[in-house]
């Protein structure tokens, strides 16, 4: 899939998410880089969890991320976005995901980065599974919306 | 209609994969079918994958898809979770 935006970061990575990488999207007509770093809490529905794994369809997440990056471009008077999630195995307060949006001025960043974390934990295909003392659970989570049946659907042509 | 088969490549993810015993699968269906075909073919060796139905999406070609749409041979099906990330 090819970007209008060159300048975005898309990223699904097994290593840690460096804190710099707020940095690497600002430039010099930005004003203000809005972020969004989700960490790893230490409990769950009253629970103490020891560590969380997340996986994910990984090519349909990178075109999902992709997509909300190209929305926020459309809807709000932004200049460049980075969406990065981590996978694999992640202790007690690491970063699993991190936003970051720069922008002229701060209400466009700031619109979007809430847009965008929003619009991942409904849309993008990733999932979280809990470990705890007494065993593990995959994180309740949002059914994303498919499109509707339709009555006549057309019938398979190529 | 061509009565002919196709192949179609299924993927699980997260609980279902456990459920299912496997993250990936080719599956023979006769061309025509649909998605929820594929699961019905999918739970018929694995009964226990039917009750999560209600509570799964539908991937065809890395995009969400409705259970009736049409499959082509070679098509990549995703059933999906309710998605966890952040």
């Amino acid at each position: 899939m090819t970007s209008a935006h060159a300048n975005d970061h898309i990223e699904l990575t097994r290593g840690v998410i460096p804190n710099a990488a707020a940095r690497e999207i600002r430039a010099a007509e930005d004003g203000a880089v809005a972020t969004f770093d989700g960490c790893v809490r230490n409990h769950s529905h009253g629970r103490a969890t020891l560590y969380l794994e997340y996986e994910a369809y990984e090519s349909m997440a990178l075109a999902k991320m992709q997509e909300i990056a190209d929305e926020l471009h459309a809807r709000y008077a932004i200049n460049r976005v980075a969406i990065v999630h981590r996978l694999g195995r992640l202790e007690i307060g690491e970063t699993s995901v991190f936003i970051a949006v720069s922008s002229a001025h701060r209400a466009a960043a700031l619109d979007a980065c809430r847009y965008a974390i929003d619009a991942l934990k409904k849309t993008v295909p990733i999932w979280k599974k809990e470990f705890f003392a007494d065993g593990a659970v995959w994180a309740d989570g949002e059914l994303p919306p498919a499109p509707a049946e339709t009555p006549a659907a057309k019938p398979a042509s190529n | 209609m061509q009565r002919i088969a196709m192949l179609i490549k299924v993927l699980y993810f997260g609980r279902l994969k456990e459920v299912s015993g496997s993250s990936e699968e080719s599956v023979e269906l006769r061309d025509g079918a649909r998605i929820e075909d594929l699961f019905s073919q999918c739970a018929l060796s694995r009964p226990e994958l039917r009750k999560f139905r209600p509570s799964l999406v539908a991937a065809r070609n890395r995009e969400f898809a409705a259970w009736n749409t049409p499959l082509h041979a070679g098509d990549e099906i995703g059933f999906l979770p309710p998605v966890s990330g952040g």
